[in-house]
């Protein structure tokens, strides 16, 4: 393992009363990257999260943090955590609250309480310190909850779908902290399904499906390999952009067709000329027509998806 | 160590500054005061006096006697009627008429049985009222007495001296001699000393259950674990709810010794005569009781604490820890049951065999040591074999707590508990 590989985990494997949730997972984060755990519901990425997090403990395999095996909970200090059940002391005053989490990750009353105060002025939050837990809206407590994660300035941040079940202004603004954590040199591994999100701000990914890793690496050589010829349009009306898509389906291998606009992959040898010549002999109106690398919701599909027969490809660690 | 200090403080402010606290310990002595003196208070202040028909079918003088007797009381008004054997039966249903429809309260019915066996019989709405049912078979038990003696030609005079009450005196007598406390003061003390740790064990082991349990619906265990080792956040919520019932225990005592103290102010301020005050006579609680109870208390609520957080441990719905705290329960409350027998008999066979078993002596050896003398080596026994358990469950238990929490779900059976407790 070099010393620039925060978590290296391998080859772990996880069952729960005969199902198998986890199998023959290896992946590597390096240090400073923004890592996508990617996967459809019940993919094991809770699972594996909690595996690094020590809360379960792998059948199988090993995992070294920081470079040893001493666990989550040793290098408790070092991690900010977020697990996919949210959860917080209903009954208590947020500040108090954020303070208690702060110090049970060893850190002081004092500097903790300072830190609270900063990170409740930054996300908007500062009157609402004196305030129960319970009297903040669901967006709110995830805020707060989020803010509970990184009081004592860790190095690595694991968030388990630290996006779902966010308004869009609030899902900015916790994306603009995680790509500001990350630009700070920290580590920051999450896990999505939401694969636009993942494609903006992720570096590396993981697409994991049935409790196997699909493919991992970095995003741009994941973009590189996953091959094909890729084009990207959009419509003025959804109607007429029905009747376009239908004019060149003998052309195209596989659609992500969202009405408005549409995702194409072409058939093997299809020149994407001929796509938009027989666009263009159709009503539709076209907003876009774009050659494009491949989305990674077009990829995810591919490997992930209902279609793919799972053929466990591993791309070359950038 | 400083994160197990956060959690107990955390455990500690949270509960003190809630309402609940300050409710309960409020509410707590004013409960207390009520189960324990009211009742007596109650019965001996209800001054209605009732109204009866004595209805005598032959008694010859004993109605008469029985009357003036029962008038004498205070407590009745009574209406004599002669009744011939014959129409017994017309007089008793015109009468339980009258008793149904609230214009008596009652008919009390003697006979030239009632002379020769002792046999009367009352009918009446207040049956239940065992204080009037005892003053008329006082009434009732004098008057026969007087007749039959007075029949067989005993001087009245004699009789009547005969008949003078009794007041039997009771002092306890200690080790260090004649406390001057009287056999009804040592009894309320050891009745009071088993209900306040049966309720203090029972509500702050509940609220240790509680408190697991809610960290467990609320998911911020996972967070928690991933920062602190579960015994540490185990051990620092039983001390810190621990130290919140010491800390009300402590505002209990020191009212309840100041309202003792400067008592003659405060029933002088309510215009209770002088007199009246220096008639209530306090238990003396001593330096040797309370360490007792301290230390019982500290004992008791640790074993209990530890198996409550295995019960919240185990659960995941509030429902399924209503049903998983009965075992848990039913040992304090057998304690508590137990503990009213050693009241009566404190160096009986069963007081001594439940203050050395760990799961009741909590309760039990406090109550015994207030009401008599414990020998030094049965009290350090029984310390002893409590202290080992507590160690041997609260161990078990962190190792259950351990697994419990993370589990969700089927609840577990005593085959699994004991495959937690040895997994590594």
């Amino acid at each position: 393992m070099t010393p620039d590989t925060v978590v290296a985990i391998d080859r772990i494997a996880k069952r729960f009363s005969g199902h198998v949730a986890v199998a023959d997972l290896s992946l590597r984060v390096p240090r400073g990257a923004v890592y996508g755990l990617l996967g459809p519901n019940g993919a094991g990425k809770t699972t594996t999260i909690r595996m690094i997090m020590n809360i379960t403990i792998p059948d199988e395999g090993t995992i070294e943090l920081f470079g040893d095996r001493m666990g989550g909970r040793h290098h408790s200090a070092r991690i900010g955590y977020l697990p996919e059940e949210r959860g917080l002391y209903r009954k208590m005053r947020v500040r108090d609250m954020l303070v208690f989490l702060a110090e049970a990750k060893g850190v002081s009353r004092a500097v903790g309480g300072a830190k609270a105060d900063e990170w409740l002025r930054r996300l908007d939050l500062a009157e609402w310190g004196p305030r129960k837990v319970e009297e903040l809206s669901k967006g709110m407590q995830q805020k707060v909850q989020f803010i509970g994660t990184m009081l004592h300035e860790p190095e690595l941040l694991i968030l388990d779908e630290p996006f779902s079940g966010l308004d869009p202004i609030n899902q900015q603004v916790l994306r603009d902290i995680v790509v500001h954590l990350s630009r700070a040199g920290k580590t920051i591994i999450f896990s999505t399904h939401q694969m636009d999100v993942a494609e903006k701000i992720c570096d590396h990914v993981c697409i994991i499906a049935r409790g196997q890793k699909v493919l991992d690496g970095a995003l741009a050589e994941v973009k590189r390999v996953h091959g094909g010829t890729h084009v990207a349009v959009a419509f003025e009306d959804a109607g007429a952009g029905a009747g376009a898509m239908a004019a060149v389906s003998d052309l195209v291998a596989a659609a992500d067709d969202s009405g408005m606009s549409a995702e194409l992959k072409l058939k093997d040898g299809v020149d994407p000329q001929t796509v938009l010549e027989r666009l263009m002999g159709t009503h539709a109106r076209l907003r876009r027509f774009e050659r494009i690398e491949p989305s990674l919701n077009r990829i995810f599909l591919d490997k992930a998806g209902p279609e793919a027969v799972a053929p466990a490809a591993e791309v070359a660690h950038a | 160590m400083r994160k197990v200090w956060a959690v107990i403080r955390r455990e500690f402010v949270e509960r003190v500054r809630s309402k609940w606290f300050l409710i309960s310990t409020v509410l707590g002595p004013v409960f207390m005061i009520s189960v324990t003196v009211l009742p007596s208070l109650l019965a001996t202040r209800s001054g209605r006096v009732n109204h009866i028909v004595l209805v005598d079918e032959g008694g010859g003088t004993l109605g008469e006697r029985l009357r003036t007797q029962l008038v004498g009381s205070g407590r009745f008004a009574v209406q004599l009627v002669a009744a011939g054997a014959d129409r017994g039966n017309a007089v008793r249903d015109s009468l339980t008429d009258r008793v149904r429809t609230e214009a008596l309260d009652g008919f009390l019915t003697i006979s030239p049985a009632t002379l020769e066996s002792g046999m009367a019989e009352y009918r009446g709405r207040n049956v239940s009222s065992l204080r009037d049912m005892g003053m008329m078979e006082v009434a009732l038990r004098q008057s026969v007495v007087t007749e039959r003696l007075t029949r067989r030609g005993v001087d009245p005079g004699v009789v009547q001296e005969a008949q003078r009450g009794i007041d039997l005196k009771t002092l306890r007598v200690t080790k260090q001699g004649a406390t001057g406390e009287s056999g009804m003061v040592t009894f309320f003390l050891g009745y009071g000393v088993g209900l306040v740790l049966y309720m203090i064990i029972l509500i702050y082991g509940i609220n240790v259950m509680r408190s697991v349990l809610e960290e467990k619906q609320t998911r911020i265990i996972e967070v928690l674990v991933s920062s602190l080792r579960p015994f540490q956040l185990m051990l620092g919520k039983v001390i810190g709810v621990g130290g919140v019932g010491l800390f009300q225990f402590g505002i209990w005592t020191l009212t309840g010794y100041l309202m003792v103290h400067f008592r003659a102010q405060i029933l002088g301020a309510f215009h209770v005569p002088m007199d009246q005050v220096s008639a209530f006579s306090f238990p003396v609680i001593s330096a040797t009781l309370l360490s007792v109870i301290g230390a019982y208390f500290l004992l008791g609520y640790l074993l209990y604490a530890a198996l409550f957080a295995v019960v919240g441990a185990t659960v995941t719905a509030d429902s399924e820890a209503q049903q998983a705290q009965q075992p848990v329960m039913m040992l304090l409350v057998f304690s508590l049951i137990v503990s009213f027998a050693a009241l009566n008999d404190p160096s009986g066979q069963l007081a001594v065999v439940t203050s050395m078993i760990p799961f009741s002596s909590p309760i039990i050896m406090p109550v015994r040591v207030a009401t008599s003398d414990v020998p030094t080596s049965q009290l350090a026994l029984s310390l002893a074999i409590a202290a080992t358990t507590v160690l041997l469950v609260v161990w078990l238990s962190a190792r259950v707590y351990r697994i419990g929490i993370l589990m969700y779900g089927k609840r577990p059976n005593v085959k699994e508990l004991w495959r937690w407790a040895r997994q590594d």
